[in-house]
């Protein structure tokens, strides 16, 4: 594969995965500048070892993977600190554990972010990303059947709180 | 419809609702941001080769050092190092040998560009990030642009540095996957006499 090749297939793998990745890290971390930073490492990661990733199954579930394991180093302290917003720019926006209200449906992120980390992450990745119980459960490095227990343990927890006042809304 | 029908109605309800409620979020990290952070990391992990190719030429650097001196002159070949102003006002570094670090530090001042420059340690503790860094800002002022197996290029960009900012450039082993190899980070910090010199 030629450089010139191997550079647009990246291109074209990060302008149709990169929200997706982000939105997953972002559900699964629950802060926006972390996962912007994590995200970004990861594609670069991801671009330095193109040759390999470009080949795996799924290239974008492997950026998550990294993501979220990716080591601080001073480098990435760095660039974590480098990521604060302007306040005066989110000064009158109410946040959720940092993430602005303005981008995101602030009453299901709410929702999403009580979820204990597992099962944020779990739902990140069969919900937002609609990856399969058993690429979720490669990901996150447990057994398929811890993939379905959180997934149902998450997911009565949300429609508890989110089916309610949906059904509401739309009930004569 | 019976009850595993509804869940599975509920739960596509669920998984649209939180896939809608992100559509606003998007990655605004530009693709060349992420290239040459890629090339950076490439960089590192071919180090652990450049380090060994240091250690067997050290001896010989050592009077190559004092004949080529580190120097403005990019024609002054297996310098540790040189810093060369290009046409557009960018600063060209080559760091070939990790040595100077102080001389490296001086001719960048001297050249513009306020510089902490530490090799063999992650950073000096004497810098301060500027108040409001932004990873773009960071990207305009410094990146890798290519690097060999024996030498690392860095881009500075002068103009786009804030007032009182410097660049800090640090040079240091890490713990790379199991294995030794050497990091480089770049970043703006706030010049000062204890972080960037005099």
């Amino acid at each position: 594969m030629g450089v010139g090749t191997q550079r647009l297939d990246f291109a074209e793998f990060y302008r149709r995965s990169r929200d997706e990745c982000l939105r997953t890290v972002l559900v699964s971390v629950g802060d926006q500048d972390a996962a912007q930073d994590l995200v970004a490492e990861a594609f670069a990661r991801a671009w330095a070892s193109w040759r390999t990733i470009s080949t795996h199954p799924a290239p974008a579930a492997w950026v998550v993977r990294t993501a979220l394991n990716a080591n601080i180093s001073w480098w990435r302290r760095r660039r974590r600190e480098v990521a604060v917003p302007d306040p005066a720019t989110v000064a009158d926006m109410p946040t959720i554990d940092g993430v602005p209200c303005g981008l995101i449906d602030s009453q299901i992120m709410t929702a999403v972010l009580r979820l204990p980390a597992r099962q944020r992450q779990v739902i990140a990745l069969r919900l937002v990303m609609d990856l399969d119980t058993g690429r979720t459960a490669e990901v996150l490095g447990i057994a398929p059947g811890t993939v379905g227990a959180h997934l149902a343990r998450a997911t009565a927890t949300l429609r508890g709180e989110l089916m309610p006042a949906q059904q509401k809304e739309t009930s004569p | 419809m019976n009850d595993d029908q509804l869940t599975t109605v509920h739960d596509d309800q669920l998984a649209a609702a939180v896939k809608g409620s992100l559509t606003g979020v998007h990655m605004n990290t530009p693709l060349q941001a992420i290239v040459s952070r890629g090339r950076m990391v490439r960089a590192r992990r071919r180090i652990p080769g450049l380090a060994a190719a240091l250690a067997v030429l050290a001896a010989a650097a050592v009077a190559v050092g004092v004949l080529l001196p580190a120097s403005h002159q990019a024609s002054m070949r297996l310098a540790a190092w040189t810093v060369a102003r290009q046409d557009d006002g960018t600063i060209k570094v080559t760091i070939r040998q990790l040595r100077d670090p102080a001389g490296l530090q001086h001719t960048l001042r001297a050249d513009g560009v306020p510089a902490s420059v530490t090799f063999f340690r992650t950073e000096n503790p004497a810098c301060r990030n500027i108040p409001k860094p932004s990873l773009r800002l960071t990207e305009k002022v410094i990146h890798v642009r290519e690097y060999g197996r024996s030498e690392v290029v860095m881009l500075v960009h002068p103009r786009a540095l804030p007032g009182g900012a410097g660049v800090g450039i640090a040079v240091g082993y890490a713990r790379l996957g199991g294995k030794k190899g050497l990091a480089f980070s770049a970043g703006l910090v706030q010049a000062s006499p204890r972080c960037t010199g005099g």
